[in-house]
């Protein structure tokens, strides 16, 4: 069982989602990117790279200046965020990133650099991300 | 005694095709995601030329042919008008990332809507189809028009052109699958979204159609996965929109190219953008004008016409989030002067959204 937020938990979500090939279709596939997750203050950097999630690692602020794109909610959000992705399996229709992005005054996707051509891999790789919160409802988790 | 005719004697063996070959020896090796478009691009194949004269279809690289008549009418033949950076790695990405509107949808999860929830649905699906016709019909123009010397943004045009005829026919299935049917025609195709056919150049035709056009529906499939009504709506807003996103992509890069490649054409393509913003506030734009599309839109926002007020105001939001992105792929492609000297009007209509 790993904590959200850590690396491990990161670690673990990438392993179901590295292994299971039906993440590889019905709109997932190659994705290059690099994405931030700012959660509350807690800070990671998720590598991904052709059709796995390669890396996780903690990060200072400075490291987002980097990122193609990062996501940012207070603690609470992603808390509810991945409580409500591990009770329905993947999430409900209030609690997809996309929704989340726009149902958010600040938006959820966002730079450093305001390149919207990079900040649109969120866009492009959206199925992809979705899979990947989705692969952690098949973990145990504990929330920090 | 055989009947058989003895022809031994009549015919020989002509290999001096074996003779007549592109760079030989060549050997690609495949990366980490396979053998790529990008992998094969090696020597001289790997290298289009700057003009092309090729007009009779000859694969860049192969040997050509004497006296071989010219089956192309290839207007596009310099390769600053249609080349980008990256095309090989949209191409592959495009291939891999498709998907099937048949099995990948969760259809079972549509469920009866109220009526005018239902019938607003309904309108968006119309409108959606008639604008998806116009994009894969003009870039698969744009493709018979190209030099097969230019193969890479060719075969992303032609990537394009199914997750177009995708979208079609998905949003058409959402329209006949939950007791309604398609709505009236909104006539999007005879305005802004069909005078994208009318472009001349692939340029003006790529910042209509890829930056303008497609940046403004890559929101509204944005804002479709949002305001879905069930997990088969969802799945069909985000995955048009990943395709979208892609295209989006293309018409940035290239603008990005053609501006650092022929930079004498950037008071022309300045033009086209002139032309294309004029098209954010229109009718055709369902986030723009009030229409039809947008009444439609605000009554699935609202959750029903008795929330119609509810439902607009997320859509001016979302406006305003459509016109800063737009202004934020100009500048990304090179074009963000256009803000600098006042010469673009998007900052007025990010600030007449929010009055």
């Amino acid at each position: 069982m790993s904590r959200f937020p850590s690396v491990d938990w990161f670690d673990e979500v990438r392993a179901v989602f590295n292994a299971d090939d039906s993440y590889r279709g019905a709109g997932g596939g190659t994705c290059n990117c690099t994405a931030g997750m700012k959660i509350g203050d807690d800070i990671f950097v998720l590598t991904f790279e052709g059709i796995e999630c390669s890396r996780a690692v903690v990060a200072d602020e400075a490291a987002l200046d980097d990122v193609d794109f990062y996501l940012d909610m207070p603690r609470g959000d992603w808390l509810e965020m991945v409580k409500n992705i591990a009770a329905n399996g993947s999430a409900d229709l209030h609690h997809t990133l996309n929704t989340l992005d726009l149902d958010r005054e600040d938006g959820l996707a966002t730079s450093h650099h305001g390149d919207q051509y990079r900040e649109d891999l969120f866009f492009r790789y959206n199925q992809t991300l979705q899979f990947f919160f989705n692969a952690s409802a098949r973990i145990k988790s504990e929330y920090a | 005694m055989s009947e058989a005719v003895d022809t031994a004697n009549d015919y020989e063996l002509d290999l001096g095709w074996m003779d007549r070959t592109g760079p030989w020896n060549t050997q690609a090796s495949q990366g980490k995601n396979g053998l790529t478009l990008a992998d094969i691009q090696i020597g001289e194949y790997g290298d289009p030329p700057v003009e092309s004269d090729n007009q009779t279809g000859r694969p860049r690289g192969a040997a050509s042919r004497d006296s071989t008549y010219r089956i192309g009418a290839y207007a596009v033949r310099s390769k600053s008008e249609i080349w980008l950076d990256n095309a090989s790695f949209l191409y592959e990405e495009a291939l891999q990332r498709q998907w099937s509107s048949a099995t990948d949808v969760p259809w079972h999860t549509i469920e009866p809507l109220p009526d005018d929830v239902e019938q607003a649905e309904c309108q968006l699906a119309t409108f959606l189809t008639e604008v998806e016709f116009v994009a894969g019909d003009v870039p698969a123009r744009w493709v018979s028009l190209t030099t097969p010397d230019f193969l890479e943004p060719r075969q992303v045009l032609l990537a394009q052109v199914m997750d177009e005829s995708r979208h079609m026919d998905v949003f058409r299935k959402r329209a006949l699958a939950n007791g309604g049917g398609l709505m009236q025609a909104t006539g999007a195709t005879s305005g802004f979204v069909g005078s994208i056919d009318l472009s001349r150049d692939f340029t003006e035709m790529s910042s209509r159609l890829h930056v303008s056009g497609e940046g403004a529906v890559l929101t509204l499939f944005r804002m479709g996965e949002l305001m879905a009504q069930n997990e088969a709506e969802k799945v069909i807003y985000r995955l048009c929109a990943q395709d979208e996103a892609r295209h989006v992509a293309f018409g940035v890069m290239h603008m990005r190219y053609m501006s650092e490649a022929a930079p004498e054409r950037r008071e022309e393509i300045h033009c086209y953008l002139d032309e294309a913003e004029g098209g954010l506030i229109g009718a055709a734009n369902p986030v723009g004008q009030l229409t039809p599309t947008s009444e439609s839109m605000a009554i699935i926002l609202g959750g029903g016409k008795e929330n119609f007020d509810d439902g607009m105001n997320k859509i001016i939001a979302i406006r305003q989030r459509q016109l800063r992105e737009y202004k934020k792929r100009v500048v990304s492609a090179g074009f963000g002067d256009r803000f600098e000297s006042g010469r673009s009007k998007v900052d007025e209509m990010i600030e007449r959204a929010a009055a």
